[in-house]
């Protein structure tokens, strides 16, 4: 553990002349964006460059990759960030022809770019040259045209048919001594917690490859927001990508990136607020995953599951008397939140207060009944191991990639909120496997409860005639055209970013959902492979992931 | 038999036929009579185990979890919800029955029925106490642990049969623990057979009824668990496996192979093999009864012997359902590591010390 308020930065920051020396002639122009310079290269550069980027410069963090088409190209970005420090930015835009849209796949350098690019062929209809799976990934695979390009037909019904499920790998392995079996686990399956497909091929009981099918939950969330005017129309969609209580840090992503797009100053009280509203929807999501990952190992909806759920209880009706809302909060508003704490105040921070009272009791019981025991210890140690340079290949974040060791956390590194003026630690733990993401989860409930307990003191005594929770935002907001920016925050479940890209109306032109679980779910086929099958559902429950968000 | 010892609760030789067959007067007829009789008294015993397993599945065990994980559970039909059995019996029953296109059929149809009365059977020959015992063969407990064992029979083609993956692997991982975990608990239950010198289970539950000491006046009985509890451990473990519950619920597991071989199975099927399951927990908790817990030895009358043998048994079953809510459960390879590297090894040491102390004692 460190510091909270600590700087662990050891790299020297590279400034932007370095960048233009590291990629010399290959620079073909600057497209800056509002978070980050950004470099114009051509479509078969992208594997150089951003090897380079990565060897060179240290930009190890392959965060998101946003494709988007204009009049006259289609453009394809790449974001990239540092673990170490993610402050330090860099947007790689490769701009393609309309005519002939296709970009060198970037997968070879960073493991990760293999799903994006996958979705940015799926929606927006760029191809990647070298990519090693070039398949739809979100749409079915007959599905008709690419959605979030131009000159697309929403109104045209289309009838998708699809193909039988085939064992992928039986020519291998079809011979007299060894045989596999094509497993389908999901859609419908007790383990998958939500509508996910997972294909998998067994050797006997050992799961030797498996293929995550995903999409089977897209709501064409980015489509939506990018047809809701900024001021309010867009906010409640947030709410509904990681729907199991985790409303305000992703309300949070959102109102980030619009506040920085539109320069919006948010009140040092509305920041608190915030602060102590998404440190208690990630008690709430841990929980959860806490819960549900004690049913995934126990194997029945036993008495671990039922105390989570009955300890989560207590937080939703906080959020409730805050909010007014259990789930789809909808409280945040660009500038601050949408009210000031319940009447009466005292009684709504003694409730708080309460809980936070009542919690270390709670997670002794939880370490009584789960850490210390030795049959869940023999399930959980040394499985579903993922190791650091794994993590950042596959762009894994959130309480993943400190489970194994990578100290990483945009509420530390990258501060907003009122994080950086708060007394507490980042959580990280070296196991890699299962058992160490539950510590991280279960220490990190506990360090939520110390940012809450500052956030109620500093909200206690805070005057009364200066608790301004909204800054005067104008009506419509119109940001200029063609800004781009792209804004992350600590999400429960990792680095939760957006990019926006303003066409000088009161709608975004482009609005790019960088979900962590869909990085955090790309990485389980390095943590199965290869380990039984009740390990495959235990590494799965420990991502914590939330269809909704994979899919969006 | 061991020498010197009253009979306080078992009737030396008069069986529950035999009774019923002097009560009714269907002595008189003949071999056929006694087969009536016979019938009837099996009649009576099969429904006091249905009756348990009614009131023990859609009722006990949803109050039992609930206990253990602060809810209320089922509350609203009748005193403490005890009518929801009405309503579980209702809804199961008319349920449809759907039966996968490509099911073995007689395999598929035969399987609950296996499971179910194969552990029926093993009631037989266990003494309940106030004179309820269908049968006492000098190889008891052998025929016990014989017709126990057909229940995995019952499995392999469940889960064969059901023609769906899930099943498959669930049939295969029943088949691999029953093999590890049947060879412990009959290794186990043979030490219990040294001490008492015979497989006859009235002579086992008779040889507990001894004191083993006398505390201020109160006598300790020497029921095997107290006698070798090392034994008694043993043989609760590899009976939780052997009966498949937690944490050696992995041919089920349904975070992992949806529901094992019982997948493909719905309405009345799915009704006999719930059934088989619960009783086959029951017939694992009389077997622990009979042979380490004297059986239907209890303070007062004689005649109350079936009220304690009921109360031990629900012991185990209460036992099962505190494991099942708080205990997670192992992996395949795990269990069947435990099985053959660790409680085989230890039943068979356990043998070997029982014997040799038996053997300087005598």
């Amino acid at each position: 553990m460190s510091t909270g308020l600590e700087k662990r930065t050891t790299q020297v920051e590279v400034t932007e002349d370095d960048l233009e020396a590291l990629l010399g002639d290959r620079v073909l122009g600057r497209d800056d964006h509002l978070n980050a310079p950004g470099f114009v290269i051509r479509p078969d550069d992208v594997q150089d460059v951003l090897a380079d980027l990565r060897d060179e410069a240290g930009f190890d963090h392959l965060s998101c990759l946003t494709a988007q088409q204009y009049p006259d190209r289609y453009e394809s970005i790449y974001h990239l960030k540092k673990y170490a420090d993610p402050t330090q930015e860099v947007s790689v835009v490769v701009p393609t022809s309309t005519d002939d849209p296709v970009s060198q796949s970037a997968e070879p350098v960073f493991r990760t770019a293999d799903w994006h690019e996958r979705e940015a062929f799926d929606l927006v209809g760029i191809d990647y040259e070298g990519h090693p799976d070039p398949r739809r990934i979100l749409l079915p695979e007959t599905w008709q045209g690419h959605p979030l390009s131009d000159g697309y037909d929403q109104e045209k019904p289309q009838i998708v048919t699809l193909s039988e499920h085939a064992n992928p790998i039986q020519p291998d392995h079809h011979d007299e001594e060894s045989d596999t079996m094509f497993l389908n686990i999901g859609p419908h399956h007790p383990a998958t917690h939500g509508v996910l497909h997972v294909k998998t091929v067994l050797d006997g009981e050992t799961v030797v490859d498996i293929d995550p099918d995903i999409g089977y939950l897209h709501r064409c969330e980015e489509q939506m927001c990018q047809q809701g005017t900024y001021r309010h129309q867009i906010m409640p969609y947030p709410d509904r990508w990681d729907y199991v209580s985790a409303g305000l840090l992703n309300e949070w992503a959102y109102a980030r990136a619009a506040e920085d797009l539109a320069d919006i100053e948010v009140p040092e009280y509305a920041q608190i607020i915030r602060t102590m509203g998404a440190e208690l929807c990630r008690i709430a999501s841990h929980m959860l995953a806490l819960g549900t990952f004690a049913l995934d190992v126990y194997g029945d909806f036993t008495a671990v599951f039922q105390y989570a759920f009955r300890d989560r209880e207590v937080v939703q009706d906080i959020l409730e008397d805050l909010t007014g809302q259990r789930l789809m909060f909808n409280y945040f508003r660009l500038g601050g939140v949408a009210w000031d704490l319940p009447e009466p105040r005292d009684e709504f921070i003694a409730k708080t207060r309460d809980f936070l009272d009542e919690l270390p009791a709670k997670v002794d019981e939880y370490n009584d009944m789960i850490t210390s025991n030795e049959i869940f210890q023999i399930r959980c140690h040394n499985t579903g191991v993922l190791e650091p340079e794994e993590v950042k290949d596959y762009g894994c974040t959130g309480p993943v990639a400190r489970g194994s060791g990578v100290d990483y956390d945009l509420r530390r590194d990258d501060p907003y909120g009122y994080y950086e003026n708060l007394e507490w630690d980042v959580v990280t733990e070296d196991g890699c496997d299962n058992y160490a993401r539950v510590l991280v989860r279960m220490q990190e409930v506990e360090e939520s409860a110390k940012i809450i307990e500052q956030c109620l003191d500093l909200l206690e005594d805070w005057p009364e005639d200066d608790r301004e929770v909204q800054a005067n935002v104008p009506r419509t907001l119109k940001p200029d055209a063609d800004t781009e920016v792209y804004r992350a925050v600590e999400g429960a479940k990792g680095e939760l970013g957006i990019y926006i890209r303003s066409d000088g109306t009161d709608k975004p032109g482009r609005f790019k959902i960088r979900s962590p679980c869909f990085h955090n779910l790309s990485a389980l086929e390095v943590m199965s492979e290869g380990e039984y099958i009740p390990d495959l559902v235990a590494s799965l429950g420990s991502l914590d992931i939330v269809l909704g968000e994979v899919d969006r | 038999m061991v020498s010197g010892v009253t009979l306080p609760l078992q009737g030396d030789t008069v069986l529950l036929p035999e009774r019923i067959g002097e009560l009714t007067g269907l002595d008189q007829f003949g071999v056929g009579g006694e087969l009536l009789a016979t019938f009837l008294a099996a009649f009576i015993v099969g429904n006091i185990m249905l009756a348990m397993t009614g009131v023990a599945g859609p009722w006990a065990k949803r109050k039992i979890t609930a206990a253990f994980t602060d809810r209320i559970a089922v509350n609203r039909l009748g005193p403490a919800g005890l009518l929801i059995i009405v309503a579980d019996s209702v809804r199961l029953l008319s349920k449809e029955l759907i039966i996968p296109e490509d099911a073995d059929r007689p395999a598929y149809d035969l399987a609950p029925l296996v499971i179910a009365s194969s552990a029926l059977l093993g009631f037989a020959v266990i003494p309940m106490g106030s004179g309820i015992h269908l049968a006492d063969p000098e190889v008891g407990l052998a025929f016990v642990f014989a017709v126990a064992g057909i229940a995995s029979i019952g499995l392999v083609m469940a889960g064969y049969a059901s023609a769906n993956k899930y099943s498959m692997l669930g049939g295969l991982r029943a088949v691999a623990q029953n093999v590890a975990y049947e060879i412990p608990l009959v290794v186990t239950g043979m030490s219990v057979v040294i001490f008492a010198g015979s497989l006859q289970m009235s002579t086992i539950v008779d040889a507990q009824a001894q004191t083993l000491v006398s505390l201020g006046g109160l006598d300790i009985p020497a029921w095997y668990a107290l006698v070798n509890p090392f034994a008694f451990v043993l043989f609760l473990v590899a009976n939780f496996a052997e009966v498949g519950r937690n944490p050696f619920d992995t041919p089920e597991a349904p975070t992992e192979i949806v529901a094992g071989y019982q997948t493909e199975y719905s309405s009345v099927y799915f009704v006999l093999i719930y059934l088989g399951e619960f009783i086959h927990i029951f017939l694992g908790g009389a077997i622990i009864a009979t042979i380490f817990l004297g059986g239907p030895a209890g303070p007062g009358p004689a005649e109350l012997g079936i009220v304690w043998f009921i109360i031990k048994i629900w012991g185990v079953f209460f036992l099962t359902q505190w494991l099942r809510s708080a205990v997670p459960r192992v992996r395949i390879d795990q269990l069947i590591e435990i099985g053959w590297k660790g409680l085989l090894v230890l039943s068979f040491a356990n043998l070997v010390i029982t014997a040799v102390i038996v053997g300087l004692i005598a």
